[in-house]
């Protein structure tokens, strides 16, 4: 689905969805959506989302996929999803790496698997079964968390361990990651060395809000701040090229400040990842 | 299942705090971050609910609110793997335990049922007509309707008056929620109990006018049928004019 080596995305949401189709606009190399607030929509907005489709490559961050609750897999949702990629020629399709169903009943957030071996088992049979079915690899994301549950493992090894057993891909995130490292008081470089880089296909940026001195919460209402820039720039230097999304999913600001956030991603991108530079490490 | 009987129990436990807020103690959590969730997802079924049910939010008090969100977020296991149809469980939730009666405002299920169906028709998947014909008989050829609408029976008029003046004017009220074609705006047409029955047979079992009109000639006194005639030619027209029925069958269907 990529040009180029360096590409980036900006979550495609209602409020700003104009922005995307007018000349002088937004145009990010991709969008992200939610599949589940676009399948089977039609009207005005089945209309504009067949537009903008057109326009754009389209990334799927799902989040009812519900990888680690204990009860199957939704199959007649990922029957959806799954016809829903095949329409859109979709590359990647990603969720979380948490639960949002809980006996029998939709949560509509992400919640916290419990850091342990036996949910460990249990979530890589649940991805193995996941992509048999979508006849591809998944792609999870590192969530955001505020409270671990009676863990018995780091989060870097639950992840790292789920990744290996399973295939499966990583998104990163980073703003994720400088979250968990605050809440939970690690640090987050030695928490992205120990992440599986190479299984990472994809990378989310955002920004969060702070609501108590030692409490942030993964908002994506913010801008990113500098700090979470400069753990992308500390990350991605280890990595080869992928696609970064930038999220933002409300309180939105004017587009020239979403463009800069776009333009500041390309420029640590293209100092990282660009052939230049690359051959200039060799050197 | 490979979930240990331990952490399954501390996922149902968890989840169940998020629901209720009943007190738990679950081992090796921060209390403050624990006490997020809770807020995060009750936040999410209230602003889902606030965007879809805003007349409802209004004439409800705070406190009615609050407690048709908390006792919908315990009480009820939501099917939807899609939060904006949400609202649809809600009004059945609603409906079913009859907050209406307690809360003295008899037309709380209708109102939510008819603010739900504008979100349905605005949302709803497309739905192609049969290649049909501009011109036709508008008696005797067999219409094509606009798929894209819901017709649903109201007892309280909300959609008429003011949601406390309708408890003055309870009845039988049909309500026609159409999607326009040429701008995908969703109109509202209330439509007398004849001319309901003429859309069902026309839309649901692809009767022309005239075989509608055979039918009831059959169980009606003669001379009331020449005012009936005339009666729906003008339904007829107006339901073109308002792009409810689109044009006229290609094919006669048996």
């Amino acid at each position: 689905m990529v040009k180029e080596d360096i590409n980036i995305g900006l979550g495609f949401r209602r409020e700003i969805a104009g922005n995307f189709l007018e000349e002088g606009g937004l145009h990010p190399d991709f969008i992200e959506v939610a599949p589940e607030n676009w399948i089977d929509m039609g009207g005005y907005w089945g209309d504009v989302f067949k537009k903008v489709t057109d326009k754009y490559p389209l990334i799927l961050h799902g989040l009812s996929l519900s990888i680690g609750s204990p009860e199957e897999p939704d199959w007649a949702f990922l029957k959806k999803v799954k016809q829903f990629i095949k329409d859109y020629h979709v590359a990647v399709y990603s969720d979380h790496l948490t639960f949002a169903k809980m006996d029998n009943a939709h949560l509509y957030d992400l919640l916290p698997i419990p850091f342990r071996e036996d949910a460990v088992k249990h979530v890589v049979q649940r991805i193995k079964e996941v992509q048999d079915f979508l006849e591809r690899p998944l792609t999870l994301e590192n969530a955001s968390y505020y409270t671990s549950v009676a863990a018995e493992m780091t989060e870097q090894q639950f992840i790292s361990s789920i990744v290996e057993e399973s295939g499966c891909n990583l998104l990163l995130d980073v703003n994720n990651v400088y979250v968990n490292a605050f809440n939970h008081k690690y640090d987050a470089r030695e928490f992205i060395d120990a992440m599986p880089l190479d299984r990472v296909t994809y990378i989310h940026m955002a920004g969060h809000y702070k609501i108590q001195p030692d409490l942030i919460i993964d908002t994506h209402g913010e801008a990113i701040i500098d700090p979470v820039f400069d753990l992308f720039d500390y990350t991605i230097e280890k990595m080869a090229p992928v696609p970064v999304l930038l999220e933002r999913d409300f309180n939105f600001p004017e587009m020239e400040e979403l463009k800069t956030e776009m333009d500041k991603l390309r420029t640590i991108c293209k100092k990282n990842w660009t052939s230049d530079v690359v051959q200039q490490g060799n050197i | 299942m490979l979930y240990s009987k331990e952490t399954y129990k501390l996922q149902q436990e968890f989840t169940r705090w998020c629901r209720t807020g009943e007190e738990i103690h679950l081992e090796n959590t921060r209390p403050e971050g624990l006490k997020q969730y809770r807020r995060l997802l009750r936040n999410n079924i209230n602003n889902t609910m606030k965007q879809a049910f805003p007349i409802a939010v209004s004439i409800l008090s705070e406190k009615e609110w609050a407690t048709l969100i908390d006792d919908f977020f315990a009480g009820h296991d939501a099917q939807t793997f899609q939060v904006w149809k949400l609202p649809f469980e809600f009004y059945q939730f609603v409906s079913k335990q009859s907050y209406g009666i307690t809360f003295k405002k008899p037309y709380l299920s209708d109102l939510l049922h008819f603010e739900w169906i504008e979100i349905d028709v605005h949302t709803m998947p497309d739905q192609i007509p049969e290649p049909f014909k501009k011109k036709g008989d508008p008696k005797k050829d067999r219409i094509e309707v606009n798929k894209e609408y819901r017709l649903i029976k109201l007892n309280f008029p909300v959609h008429l008056y003011a949601a406390e003046e309708s408890k003055n004017h309870t009845g039988n009220y049909f309500l026609l929620a159409y999607r326009h074609p040429d701008n995908f705006e969703v109109r509202f047409v209330d439509l007398p109990a004849l001319h309901t029955l003429f859309f069902e047979k026309i839309a649901q079992e692809g009767k022309s006018v005239n075989d509608i009109l055979k039918e009831i000639g059959e169980a009606s006194s003669p001379e009331l049928m020449p005012e009936i005639e005339k009666n729906i030619s003008k339904f007829v027209e107006t339901m073109f004019d308002q792009k409810i029925f689109l044009g006229y069958q290609h094919i006669y269907k048996n």
